[in-house]
């Protein structure tokens, strides 16, 4: 063993990682802070400029939607957290990041909105 | 979304006036309210019903057809009609379907908006506009048969 190794304390190597850690954990939660704030905005933004639309088609092609569609996985609990809330047009999204469709055939939005949560909840996302 | 949102999106629905008549309902749109289906959305996309034997594309030709397969011919005058039913398509500027009206006893127009709220309004030309662009074609059919 190195001998200039073997005598540093553990407590002069335990601080400076430690606090790599700390700093780290704060980035991530920072950075995942600022993807829920964006996220709200794109998603109010949505709202407000399409409910009264009739076609998902033009719904979901909304640069707002786009977006949020472009914020991949991070975005995944965040949607179904809206669909647990209230349901609506977040399918299309949810089914565009994860690659999966929990729904059946003859669901309506309501009980597509559930199967999404369901399957929300099986994988802790929610 | 609250009356005032409404007229901004519709400047025309406060002048030719117009009341709220349900609650917000994401599960139906304007085209399953025009034929009296309030527990699906009517889009020719996966996820969402479609009519058999209807094309499955968001045009002018397939919104007639679904309205030709309910007994509906197409017409030229939106004037209530004694013993006849009417419904209006609306296209954008493109000519996309993107809004259907149903006339309602009084002569009056019943509208699903979006996800939104059905209203009554008094005029077709109330949701002309940006939104909606502008009423495209009228269609009838005898008032005998079901909505």
């Amino acid at each position: 063993m190195n001998e200039s190794v073997a005598t540093i304390p553990m407590e002069s190597l335990r601080l400076p990682l430690l606090n790599g850690v700390l700093a780290e954990t704060h980035l991530i939660a920072e950075q995942s802070q600022r993807v829920e704030e964006l996220f709200q905005r794109l998603a109010d933004q949505w709202r407000k400029e399409t409910a009264h639309l009739s076609l998902v088609v033009k719904k979901v092609m909304h640069p707002a939607y786009q977006r949020i569609i472009g914020l991949g996985p991070a975005a995944i609990p965040l949607l179904l957290r809206e669909l647990q809330q209230q349901p609506g047009h977040w399918t299309w999204a949810l089914r565009a990041i994860t690659g999966e469709d929990p729904t059946l055939p003859d669901d309506t939005v309501t009980q597509a909105a559930q199967a999404w949560v369901k399957w929300g909840q099986e994988r802790n996302y929610l | 979304m609250s009356a005032k949102n409404l007229e901004n999106l519709f400047p025309n629905l406060k002048q030719a006036g117009y009341r709220i008549t349900s609650q917000a309902d994401v599960d139906y749109n304007c085209v399953a309210w025009a034929v009296g289906d309030t527990r699906q959305w009517w889009e020719p996309l996966p996820g969402f019903y479609w009519p058999p034997g209807v094309e499955k594309e968001h045009s002018l030709a397939a919104y007639i057809r679904i309205f030709v397969i309910h007994g509906y011919s197409p017409c030229d005058a939106a004037e209530l009609e004694p013993n006849y039913q009417k419904i209006a398509i609306y296209v954008d500027a493109d000519g996309i379907p993107s809004h259907v009206a149903r006339q309602i006893g009084d002569g009056k127009w019943t509208s699903k908006i979006g996800e939104l709220e059905d209203i009554e309004h008094n005029t077709l030309g109330a949701l002309e506009g940006e939104a909606y662009g502008i009423v495209f074609q009228i269609m009838k059919r005898k008032s005998s048969a079901n909505p």
